[in-house]
């Protein structure tokens, strides 16, 4: 038997991949990774059982995935399919055919949490749980082991019974958990797979040669019949499974039942539930059965169909106290669907008389969105079991005192076996230590006996994350399903984690804790906080430090520290000897990282040899000499609801806060970035007041509005802070008289340097020295946030004085700040940009993806407010609705403000001389110094108002509001725009309503890691066209533009911010719909984004971004309304692709492909070209126009 | 008609004149038809180690370090796309040329560490290189290290290399050395087998308007030709390495000059670079008849007639001669 130490995905997805001839995907969290693994596998021509290199197709959508997968079965294809949450309710219309049609199918399901007041990317049932009507076979697997086997168990049943399978595993705990697990072998899964199911399937094909009907329109006198004439096939279904089960054991010697019991066989108290709780709650009930319980757990591998007869078996008849155990959540039900099932099976059996003892059966929900699932959890359940009036349905694992449904746990209970050992790390996202801790599992598990496992928890942030692994290993099988309670060992490997979490909260008795600081061992002791040395001195820690940044810079490996920290921790944990480890440390690099070439393994590996000399033990006193607490984690004057709940939130304590402290509805503040100071740059930019030119570039251009340059009454500076820098505002007519500065927010910027990089002010005598420069952060930290905290309360001039031109856009509010976006972000100007025009009338409909999660991911968001508590408010519904969504916000709100004119027009004879006018004039969005007008309009009919006492009168003062226009603008990346949501951009694009469409376009899926979609351009390498995109970019603007009436631009803001300005404000200005392509610098690219001003104006001087702008307005000016931004081609389109990875890669690959791909887009971008010149050059003859007046306002039916 | 066959390096060659190290290696029917228009070699631009290390470290620091950093995205490029960044594409580049040209194919190298000339010599040796032109591309500016140890460490590469490789090798050198013939003697005892003179260095402007410095390639002109023609001059007979000029050669002339000062091999780019293949086969037609006019029946016969130990007035080569010619226009 061959080991393997892999995570879940890959195990799943290596078994899919043999079994299947078609593999339709759409990328989703967590399952991504399986289809990526089968793209891989298939670009290296990798074959499947039967000698044949799967088809690997990303689909547009899941609905989209599905449909494939329903033609490919009916073409009598084997098919497998990944996916999970959203992804699977788009699926489930599909799933209810391939099942009403019998087709044998397999897919595999990373179970996640589908949104509901919020979004959640972590795991619970309730996707797989909306699936259950459609006539799949739920099968469920608990551990990496498990999903493998389930895999080909679920592959090999479905051939045999004709009943498709949906096989489940819990998302991030078990797909991404890395563990030693037996493999299976080509062999194995030969043995296993039904050949003649396969020929039997392949019969069914349809063929022309054998024609048949299918999907029929069936009326009343026949669709009930036909679909009660599939029920043997569901009656015979367990009989089958056992069988396979059976096989599968005889070939493997791991023995799976449909109902797995697990505890004293004449058990009095039995928890039963499925996924990997059953695997936390199989070693509770072990070390239950140890302290002399009669407890035992009913694992459920079986859900659907529900098999009575074997479940009962499966019980004791001992059973008096049952909890049964649903991670889903279905709000008001009788109970979540295990608990159902289970009770009435058991019902039925009592009533039946076949089981005497009908047990008290009580429900639970445990473990949503990940909620951690414990030992001391499964032992509350116990507990609760014995009382003598039970809760009849609770939750575990969080602290209900609104409903009062949950258990108190005990959270110090530790059962786990001392033989384990187990390693906590907290790392950076970029420092690459989950990657060497996953190199460590599989070095252990690999080179070793031991059993190994590892977990990873990250944090949403996309710059400066946080990680946290969780390893174990050890002579026994690992079971612990979840986190970490007492680690022997604490790898911290950033000094700030120190300052921000309680990073030995699950330090055990005698832990060794290894820090990575730039501190001497001699000042080591004396810069700890009171908390950290406590735990130290009280838990009798060894501690030791080491400066791996320095070690690594050294080394040439700039701030990667993975392999020093390594190397340290194999040196600590005292697994294998020394030079045993360092050498499996090298041979794991040179494996790793060999092929990318010489360089990277030689620096790595003297990393390796140089880190041990730089460790050293710091003796931990016996008592605590420190006096500093740790700093509070949100500055004092944040708010009340930040104080109580951000904060916790922040210091990784969320999960204590009680149900109470959420609001119920998903409604949440907006403006708490602010209070989240991360501090994650080593670098910032430091003003040079003297140079500055005043352009505010470095203002437009910051991804994190860590920059800001405002413009000042003279005498608002009063008070300010000794180092508060002004000069006089000199550039801008409008503005003068106001005092100006640029602002750094030291704890906000992420270091990217591309505010120096667009700086155009140099000292002439000494040119290196710009209006800004990159300083060390610890010179500067505390006089530019107390220079930031005044310049944040600075009134702000007003809106209408700024000038709309780009130069001094910059200056009005920005309404968008300090979101977690990736250093260099290329989206999140744009974001920025659009809030300064108009954040304060903006309502947002966000599709899934980056700008959703650096958008509105918890503990903090970027969108703000300004002084009078105005600016965007925001909303993400799904992935592929957003422009839908932004429609229904559009026509709701217009319904609204209807209302709000339909009641004023009730009270025009009595308003005040003047004001009726007022609220009724001509005002758009865009014109500043009509809105200020209609503001003041509005606070004045709502103290008039005041007075009366009507109903009108009140419901027009809540309404007042809407009198004021707003703006609504629909916010999503490419892969909604042009694949997952295109159908309903095309239909709000269509509507001519007054709604406009923002397309963050990076060429791929970024979210969930670079999948192609259409807008990915030749010749790029992406996931999923791993050959080089051998198809044009889809040209959107085109689409839109052939409506007719609607506004459409594309634009790149980095290089050409002066053609973005422009664009916005009359996508803003045009009374209809308006689409934005905004070209998106991205880390998918592959290279140093402080290089995307000048990358991206190749792109433009190349023509693989024309800059144009479409504006219907003009055809009624008789002018063409396309405009050329971009006419001639300045650069060779080579010029453009060989400065990002994604092109060079395939030069590298592929070099005659590459140079095909690039004549072949060059020649793309010339069609296009002469294409767009064309239209730039149409003149429309002046027309008569009854027609379009007779149809006005029917343009709805 | 003058015979044009030469040694160059051990090889024999059709013609003196050989494609220098230029982008035009990464164009095969360009090259081809240099060949066609009488070429009697060719060399590939160099393997910059640099460049590699730079670009694995790139990759290493863009990509790699962007793995297992989300709880979404595992990573950002197909896992397919971990290939080698190294060498691979110039020695794949080095096999097709020399399987399409049916001319030597000289590989030029230029490292940064010791390890690398020497890996890298040997994979081009393996991959089929009729000779390597190790590029010295190293420009002094270390006020610690003196010119004594540049030298001594620039001539242990050459050892190196030398020991490790069977192939031919030629040394690309700089103008800037205080004692040239005494470098190349060393050159010489190092076990190499020719020099090239010189390299040219893409020496970078001003942009005034930025106040920054910019990159731009400037092709040479004829005017550069006298500084490699003394030199050749100079060393001819002094050494029995084998020499080749380069830099300047635009016309027939030019490289019959070459030949007369002592070069076996004329190495040629810029006119390519403006005029295409078109100015090999031109320069040969004038050099031919140049040659032929001068009565010369072999290359053989008129390589080094104008060397510093043949020529009529060989002391005009050197310096003191100089001063006068300047007087002389008064």
């Amino acid at each position: 038997m061959e080991f393997h130490t892999l995570d879940g995905n890959e195990a799943v997805s290596s078994v899919a991949y043999r079994l299947s001839e078609t593999i339709a995907i759409y990328p989703i969290t967590p399952a991504s990774v399986m289809g990526e693994h089968a793209d891989d596998w298939a670009a290296l021509g990798k074959p499947n059982l039967w000698g044949q290199v799967p088809s690997v197709v990303e689909m547009q959508s899941e609905a989209g995935a599905a449909g494939a997968m329903h033609g490919a079965l009916q073409a009598g294809s084997l098919v497998t399919t990944f996916t999970a949450s959203q992804g699977l309710l788009l699926m489930l219309p599909n799933l209810y055919k391939i099942a009403g049609e019998l087709s044998p199918f397999c897919m595999h399901i990373a179970a996640r949490s589908i949104a509901t007041h919020a979004l959640s990317i972590f795991c619970d049932h309730s996707d797989v749980m909306s699936a259950r009507g459609t006539g799949f076979a739920l099968l469920a697997s608990g551990s990496v082991q498990e999903a493998q086997d389930m895999a080909a168990i679920g592959h090999a049943v479905t051939l045999e019974s004709r009943v498709p399978v949906m096989h489940f595993f819990d998302g991030f705990r078990t797909s991404h958990e890395i563990s030693k697990i037996a493999a299976l072998s080509d062999e194995d899964l030969q043995t296993l797979v039904s050949h003649e199911g396969v020929e039997e399937h392949r019969s069914r094909r349809m063929t022309p040669d054998r024609p048949v009907v299918r999907g029929t329109s069936q009326n009343p006198d026949a669709f009930f019949q036909a679909r009660e004439a599939i029920n043997p096939f569901y009656q015979v279904f367990p009989e089958k499974l056992e069988a396979v089960m059976d096989r599968f054991a005889g070939i493997t010697g791991r023995q799976y039942r449909l109902f797995d019991y697990v505890g004293h066989p004449e058990a009095d108290r039995v928890v039963i539930l499925m996924g990997s709780g059953a695997e936390c709650a199989h070693e509770t009930v072990e070390w239950l059965l140890e302290q002399g319980e009669k407890v035992g757990l009913l694992k459920v591998r079986l859900f659907r169909p529900f098999a009575t007869e074997r479940f009962l078996n499966a019980l004791p008849d001992t059973v008096e106290h049952l909890a049964v155990l649903d991670r889903t959540k279905e709000p008001g039900a009788q109970g979540e669907p295990l608990l159902l099932e289970v009770s009435g099976a058991l019902m039925e059996a009592w009533s039946r008389g076949d089981r005497k003892v009908l047990p008290r059966v009580i429900g639970g929900r445990y473990g949503l969105s990940s909620r951690e699932f414990t030992p001391a959890m499964v032992c509350a359940i116990f507990d609760e079991l014995k009382a003598a009036a039970p809760k009849t349905r609770f939750t575990v694992g969080v602290r209900d005192d609104v409903s009062h449904l949950s258990l108190d746990v005990d959270n110090e209970l530790d059962i786990e076996s001392p033989k384990t050992r187990r390693a906590l790390f907290f790392g950076l996202g970029a420092d690459g230590t989950v990657s060497s801790n996953k190199a460590s599992i599989k070095i252990l598990g690999e080179g070793t006996e031991l059993f190994a496992q590892g977990h990873f928890v990250y944090d949403s942030k996309k710059s400066g994350a946080t990680t946290v692994s969780h390893l174990r290993f050890g002579p026994l099988p690992i079971r612990s399903s979840y986190q970490i309670n007492r680690a022997q060992f604490v790898a911290i490997h950033a000094p700030q984690f120190l300052e921000r979490f309680d990073v030995l909260e699950h330090a055990a008795e005698g832990a060794t804790v290894l820090l990575n600081v730039p501190w001497s061992k001699e000042e080591v002791w004396d810069r700890l906080s009171v908390e950290v040395q406590r735990v130290l001195v009280e838990r009798k820690a060894r501690l030791f430090v080491i400066d791996a940044a320095e070690v690594a810079e050294k080394a040439g490996l700039e701030r990667r520290i993975n392999t020093v920290m390594q190397v340290c921790f194999f040196a600590l944990a005292d697994i294998l000897p020394r030079e045993e480890a360092i050498a499996h440390i090298k041979e794991s690099i040179r494996k790793t990282w060999g092929r990318r070439g010489p360089e990277v393994v030689r620096r790595n590996v003297e990393a390796v040899d140089s880190a041990l000399d730089n460790l050293h033990e710091v003796p931990v006193p016996d008592k605590v000499t420190a006096t500093r607490t740790r700093p509070p984690r949100v500055p004092e004057n944040a708010p009340d609801f930040v104080q109580k709940v951000t904060r916790l939130l922040l210091e990784g304590q969320g999960d204590k806060l009680p149900v109470s402290a959420f609001p119920p509805d998903g409604t949440w503040p907006t403006g708490t970035s602010q209070y989240e100071k991360r501090t994650i740059a080593l670098e910032i930019p430091i003003w040079e007041s003297d140079l500055c030119v005043q352009c505010n570039f470095c203002a437009m251009i910051c991804p994190h509005t860590a920059i800001t340059s405002k413009v000042f009454e003279p005498e608002s500076v009063k008070g300010a802070p000794e180092a508060f820098e002004v000069v006089s505002e000199t550039q801008t007519s409008e503005l003068e008289g106001l005092d100006y500065r640029i602002q750094v927010a030291p704890d906000d910027c992420t270091g990217c340097g591309l505010c120096v990089e667009v700086c155009p002010a140099k000292d002439r005598t000494q040119p290196k020295r710009k209006a800004i420069n990159m300083q060390p952060i610890e010179s500067h930290r505390e006089v530019e946030a107390e220079n930031l905290a005044f310049f944040r309360q600075l009134p702000d001039v007003p809106r209408d004085r700024i000038p709309r031109d780009f130069k001094s856009l910059p200056l009005l509010i920005p309404l968008f700040e300090y979101s977690g976006a990736c250093a260099g972000c290329g989206e999140t100007p744009y974001i920025r940009l659009l809030t300064q025009l108009v954040g304060d009338r903006l309502l947002i409909a966000n599709a899934t993806g980056c700008s959703s999660i650096y958008g509105g991911n918890l503990p903090t968001t970027p969108y703000t407010v300004n002084a009078d508590g105005r600016g965007p408010t925001w909303n993400n519904s799904l992935f592929e609705d957003a422009a839908e969504l932004g429609l229904g916000m559009r026509l709701g709100l217009d319904k609204l403000v209807g209302r709000a004119r339909q009641l004023l027009e009730g009270f025009r004879e009595e308003l005040p001389h003047g004001l009726y006018p007022e609220l009724t004039s001509a005002c758009t969005t865009v014109d500043e110094s009509a809105m200020a007008s209609r503001r003041t309009a509005i606070e004045q009919l709502r103290n008039w108002l005041a007075d009366k006492q009507t109903p009108e009168a009140r419901e027009l003062e809540s309404l007042a509001d809407e009198l004021c226009p707003k703006s609504v603008w629909v916010i999503g990346g490419d892969g909604w725009a042009y694949d997952i949501g295109y159908g309903g951009l095309d239909h709000a694009l269509a509507s001519g309503q007054n709604l406009k469409l923002l397309v963050l376009d990076t060429e791929v899926y970024s979210n969930t890691g670079g999948q192609q979609s259409k807008a990915t351009p030749m010749g790029a390498i992406a996931k999923f066209a791993a050959a080089g995109k051998a198809t044009r970019k889809k040209d959107l603007g085109l689409l839109a533009m052939s409506y007719g009436h609607v506004y459409v631009a594309q634009i790149a803001m980095q290089s050409h911010s002066n053609h973005t300005t422009k664009a916005l404000q009359e996508a803003e200005s045009f009374d209809g719909p308006a689409l934005i392509i905004a070209h998106s610098p991205c880390i998918a690219h592959g290279y140093d984004l402080v290089h995307s001003p000048a990358q991206q104006k190749r792109a433009v001087d190349s023509w693989a971004w024309p800059l144009y702008r479409f504006d219907p307005r003009r055809i009624h000016e008789g002018l063409p309304p396309l405009q050329l931004d971009s006419l001639r081609q300045k650069v060779t389109m080579k010029a453009y692709m060989q400065e990002e990875a994604r092109f060079r890669m395939l030069e590298l690959r592929a070099p005659q492909r590459y140079e095909q791909l690039v004549a072949a887009a060059s020649e793309a971008a010339t069609e296009q070209r002469e294409l767009y010149k064309q239209l730039a050059g149409i003149h429309f003859e002046p027309h008569e126009t009854s027609d379009a007046d007779n149809e006005k306002g029917e343009r709805h039916d | 008609m003058t015979e044009l066959a030469t040694r160059w390096l051990g090889l024999e060659l059709r013609s003196p004149l050989v494609v220098g190290a230029s982008p035009l290696s990464d164009d095969l029917d360009a090259l081809k038809a240099c060949v066609d228009a009488g070429a009697g070699a060719v060399v590939m631009h160099s393997l910059f180690e640099e460049q590699l290390v730079e670009e694995q470290m790139a990759a290493h620091r863009f990509i790699d370090s962007r793995i297992n950093m989300d709880a979404e995205a595992r990573s950002f490029f197909p896992e397919s796309e971990l290939f080698e960044m190294g060498s691979d594409s110039y020695l794949q580049r080095l096999e097709l040329l020399r399987h399409s040209l049916g001319v030597p194919v000289i590989a030029s190298l230029n490292g940064i560490s010791a390890g690398g000339w020497t890996r890298h010599a040997r994979e081009l040796e393996a991959a089929g290189a009729h000779a390597i032109e190790l590029n010295l591309y190293d420009l002094a500016s270390d006020p610690e290290e003196t010119s004594e140890a540049l030298e001594q460490r620039q001539l242990s590469v050459v050892r190196s290399v030398a020991e490790q490789v069977s192939i031919p090798v030629s040394v690309k050198l700089s103008p800037f050395y205080s004692a040239l013939p005494a470098f190349v003697a060393g050159i010489e005892e190092s076990g190499a087998r020719g020099v090239v003179l010189f390299n040219r260095f893409y020496q970078p402007d001003m942009d005034l308007d930025e106040l920054e410095l910019s990159r731009e390639v400037v092709l040479s002109t004829s005017a550069e030709l006298p500084l490699r023609l003394h030199a050749a001059a100079m060393l001819y007979g002094q050494t029995t390495l084998e020499m080749a000029v380069s830099g300047g050669v635009h016309s027939g002339d030019d490289a019959a000059k070459a030949i007369l000062s002592g070069a076996s091999a004329v190495q040629v780019v810029s006119a390519v670079l403006s005029e295409g293949a078109g100015a090999l086969s031109r320069i040969t037609r004038e050099m031919t008849a140049r040659l032929s006019g001068m009565g010369y029946r072999s290359l053989a016969e008129a390589r080094g007639v104008l060397s510093m130990a043949n020529a009529p007035n060989a002391r005009t080569w050197e310096r003191l001669n100089y001063a006068r010619l300047l007087h002389g226009w008064k």
